[in-house]
């Protein structure tokens, strides 16, 4: 499988290096294009596009240190930041805009009331994705 | 302007619908998720679930920062204190409620909220428009004033018809505006204007004066 | 005294037994009739089947001649809009109201409402218990 533009939503925890190593991996040198997109969620108190500079301020910075992982394996990526209420649909959203054909999303190991759970934005991009998705998610040790 | 609906029912749904066709901001809070889901599938991400009468919800929602919170719930009483809680605790400037009992408008004008709507009545106004027998429509009540601007159709029949305005009495606190006839350019009366059959007469009178005002101009 | 009841759940029906025991003249209100099996047999007082929001069915209660309103169904929104309608729709003198939720029973405590919150007594009572 060969694909062109590749889509990896970063959030800034350990699983964003596997899954842009893994991005670099499933890509073709100076063919298929990366393309890491940090969304910012912006509460309802707030308007949409409020200035939350420390968050910028974070996201430029995981943004930048997806950039040099991929630089290591000789791709240099695109990068985009949003500000969104709801990180699911803004996923999509960029997906249909940017035209790509996969989207790479880590999933972290995560407890809720007790339960395992994958959160709202995972099912959400599964179900409405206009393209290919995988799924990466990263062994929990103890 | 950041405008908060309470409601996802058909009317909170059309009503984000073409309050976001205009450009504004709109959060619109439902309690029930399928609802949500659908919402937010077919407007874009605009609906938050939870319930718009908790303190909490409507924190989440921002509703300090709104200019307008609507409350269009099926229920009266949720209605209510949705938009009692927006303009006392968030300092909302402008509140809607809808209600169900058009008996309502007035208790909920008494307690702060500064639009109410009755489905109920307004469907009555249109009735009354619409069917002659009822002489007088009311067009529009001036705030506060006591004064309504009401609209009296002139029957061919009636015994006014060929008198001057000068002959039919007044109760105090009213008076005719205009005179719209078919055809015509409309005419504002003076005290030797004769009224003619099917005369459209613009007046303003006051609530207590306004069956007075009719009886007057029937010849009653 | 003339005591207006709305709501004739566990609390209400016991309100009602109770000042009805001692003497006043009480009237509860409720939508629906099968909530009046929780008065007793030897219960003096009226029961009206009415919607508590609904100004017609409080005038039919007497609401007018009452010197007293509570309202206790099990909605926290039913009661605010009674209590209001009775305090300023017809100016009973005294209106008191349940109100489940702490949050709510702050605000319209402080705009004017006598309002009790069982959520925040049962609570205390309950941290007073295992506290001593």
């Amino acid at each position: 499988m060969e694909f062109q533009k590749i889509l990896v939503p970063v959030v800034g925890t350990e699983t964003d290096i596997e899954t842009i190593k893994l991005a670099c991996r499933l890509a073709k040198k100076d063919k298929s294009k990366i393309l890491a997109v940090y969304i910012i969620p912006i509460v309802h108190s707030l308007p949409l596009d409020a200035e939350v500079s420390v968050e910028v301020k974070e996201a430029e910075e995981i943004l930048d240190s997806a950039g040099k992982i991929a630089l290591k394996y000789g791709f240099e990526i695109e990068t985009d930041l949003l500000q969104a209420r709801n990180i699911g649909p803004s996923i999509i959203d960029e997906a249909v805009e940017r035209k790509v054909d996969l989207i790479v999303m880590g999933v972290s190991y995560k407890q809720h009331f007790g339960q395992y759970s994958l959160g709202n934005v995972t099912p959400y991009v599964l179900k409405n994705a206009p393209c290919r998705v995988i799924l990466y998610q990263q062994y929990q040790s103890e | 302007m950041y405008i908060i609906i309470i409601g996802g029912g058909r009317v909170g749904y059309y009503l984000s619908k073409a309050l976001l066709n205009e450009g504004h901001e709109i959060l619109l809070i439902e309690k029930n998720p399928a609802v949500c889901d659908t919402i937010n599938d077919e407007l874009g991400s605009v609906c938050l679930r939870g319930d718009g009468c908790e303190v909490s919800t409507l924190n989440e929602a921002g509703t300090s920062r709104a200019d307008m919170l609507v409350a269009v719930t099926a229920d009266d009483e949720d209605n209510l204190v949705a938009c009692q809680l927006a303009k006392y605790k968030f300092k909302v400037p402008h509140t809607i409620a809808r209600t169900r009992n058009p008996k309502n408008e007035e208790l909920f004008k008494k307690l702060g909220i500064d639009v109410t709507i009755s489905s109920t009545n307004i469907i009555l106004e249109h009735i009354t428009e619409e069917v002659p027998t009822h002489p007088v429509t009311h067009l529009m009540e001036i705030r506060d004033r006591g004064l309504e601007i009401v609209e009296v159709r002139v029957p061919a029949d009636c015994p006014s018809v060929g008198r001057t305005v000068k002959d039919i009495i007044l109760p105090t606190g009213s008076m005719l505006s205009l005179i719209v006839r078919k055809s015509q350019k409309p005419v504002v009366p003076t005290a030797a204007t004769i009224l003619m059959a099917d005369d459209q007469i613009i007046a303003v009178t006051t609530s207590q004066t306004e069956e007075a005002l009719r009886a007057a101009l029937m010849g009653e | 005294m003339k005591v207006v009841i709305m709501g004739c759940g566990r609390v209400g029906a016991q309100l009602a037994e109770q000042l009805d025991a001692a003497g006043h003249s009480v009237i509860i209100l409720d939508m629906n009739s099968y909530s009046f099996r929780r008065l007793p047999p030897t219960y003096k007082g009226k029961a009206i089947v009415g919607n508590g929001i609904d100004m017609e069915a409080l005038k039919r209660a007497g609401i007018e001649s009452a010197e007293v309103f509570v309202a206790v169904t099990q909605g926290d929104n039913r009661n605010i809009m009674a209590a209001q309608i009775a305090k300023r729709m017809f100016n009973v003198p005294r209106v008191i109201c349940r109100i489940y939720d702490p949050l709510r029973q702050e605000l319209f405590q402080t705009m004017g409402l006598e309002a009790i919150s069982p959520t925040t007594i049962f609570a205390d009572l309950l941290r007073k218990r295992i506290e001593s």
